[in-house]
């Protein structure tokens, strides 16, 4: 989710490197790291095994600079590729705003590439949304290798939507920027578009009472007086039984019982004369 | 997730600035940081100068989902409370409300258990804040996304 801060008038997006392992994932994230200036990225974070292999998440924050009055920056995420890692894959491609699906373009690795696609698929299911629906780029990487597939043949078999797609050698930096510029230029162009739409309700449920509130339940009566259904006809206005509201009225005090003050007169009496009748 | 954006506007951003200063004031610690789940920075006070908060608010998130599964597999929904101790400085790491993470880090001026009880008095404060209905903001404007490719082509080239 595109995450706009007012107060500190910055745009923060965040973009998931996805694909099968080894496709060069994190190699993307090293040229990116390695070749932009100082000032437009932070330091690239590696949650690796010892054998440099992504054991949770690689991290790259960068810094577009003020656009139009907003910092702009994206956060690059790689996921880990290996089968076994499916839920920390998952937990990293959470609030993702748009996806690059780094193919290995390799003949013997198609399988693979299918099956992390149909994965991705499922990871996003989970969190509710669909791959038709997200941002998406795809980079065909390796293409210096000599047993590799067509881009036709990859776009045949993995690029069911037609999105954008590169050729790229990660390692020399071939297509890694053009990939970037991409899926950035689509996620900040989803981005105002979102932003020109009326605000969303907040996404937090209200705290819930504790209590089951009680529910009102209307009082039958004789003669239901007939309520005009609504459009969505499913609503009907509480009724109010009239044996249980009565309008308020104007109540005059009560005037004391005739025996009460003639009572009061003779014992009054009595007291005078000292008690005697 | 791509559905709509998470929106933090101008008066929601004094009100939690406010309860993280009235935090770090009470419990002494040195600096706090409130993060979403999906590892933006919403606020920052305290000493933040010579820290990497974006880093650290992506870490902060992370930990935080490796450790719900954790939870998970224990049996439990989530873990509401992390605590990483070091020689130096300590971290407190606590969930507040549905969509955020508070972290706080303190030293050896305060305790685990002074931390504790100040972020639990601010963590209702910030989940009011956060799901109150604020202005709205001015919106990005027009042109940006051209302004924006325009700026992509500089940095990554034509």
């Amino acid at each position: 989710m595109v995450s706009i801060n007012y107060a500190f008038r910055e745009i923060s997006c965040k973009i998931v490197y996805y694909g099968p392992g080894l496709s060069g994932k994190t190699t993307n994230l090293q040229w990116v790291h390695q070749k932009m200036p100082r000032e437009r990225r932070g330091e690239l974070i590696s949650l690796a095994t010892e054998k440099d292999r992504t054991l949770y998440f690689d991290f790259l924050p960068l810094d577009l600079g003020s656009i139009q009055g907003f910092t702009t920056k994206f956060q690059l995420y790689t996921v880990p590729g290996q089968v076994y890692y499916n839920a920390t894959r998952r937990l990293v491609l959470r609030g993702a705003d748009g996806i690059v699906f780094v193919a290995d373009s390799q003949r013997g690795k198609m399988r693979e590439n299918m099956e992390s696609l149909q994965n991705l698929g499922e990871n996003l299911t989970e969190y509710g949304y669909r791959l038709d629906d997200i941002p998406l780029v795809f980079q065909y990487n390796k293409r210096d290798l000599p047993d590799r597939a067509s881009a036709e043949e990859l776009n045949k078999l993995l690029n069911y939507r037609g999105v954008p797609f590169f050729e790229a050698v990660a390692n020399r930096g071939v297509g890694v920027f053009e990939t970037l510029k991409s899926i950035s230029k689509i996620v900040l162009e989803k981005t105002t578009h979102q932003d020109a739409m009326p605000p969303p309700e907040p996404t937090v449920p209200p705290p819930q009472p504790r209590q089951k509130p009680m529910q009102s339940r209307p009082i039958e009566t004789p003669n239901p007086p007939s309520v005009p259904r609504t459009p969505r006809g499913d609503y009907r206005p509480h009724r109010i039984s009239p044996l249980r509201f009565q309008p308020l009225r104007a109540v005059e005090p009560a005037k004391p019982a005739e025996g009460t003050k003639r009572r009061g007169f003779f014992l009054w009496r009595i007291f005078k004369r000292g008690g005697k009748r | 997730m791509n559905e709509g954006l998470s929106v933090i506007y101008k008066g929601q951003s004094e009100r939690i600035s406010g309860v993280l200063r009235k935090l770090l004031r009470e419990s002494e610690a040195k600096c706090s940081l409130l993060v979403d789940k999906d590892g933006h920075l919403i606020a920052k006070q305290g000493f933040t100068h010579s820290l990497d908060t974006t880093s650290l608010a992506a870490l902060l998130a992370g930990s935080f989902a490796s450790t719900k599964e954790m939870a998970k597999l224990l049996g439990e929904s989530e873990f509401s409370v992390l605590f990483h101790e070091g020689k130096k400085d300590n971290i407190h790491v606590s969930l507040v409300g549905q969509r955020s993470i508070l972290g706080v880090v303190f030293d050896d001026r305060t305790t685990v258990g002074m931390v504790r009880l100040y972020v639990r008095e601010a963590e209702g404060d910030l989940e009011e804040i956060l799901t109150s209905k604020s202005e709205g903001g001015e919106g990005i404007g027009v042109g940006f996304a051209d302004q924006a490719n325009e700026r992509l082509d500089q940095i990554f080239g034509d």
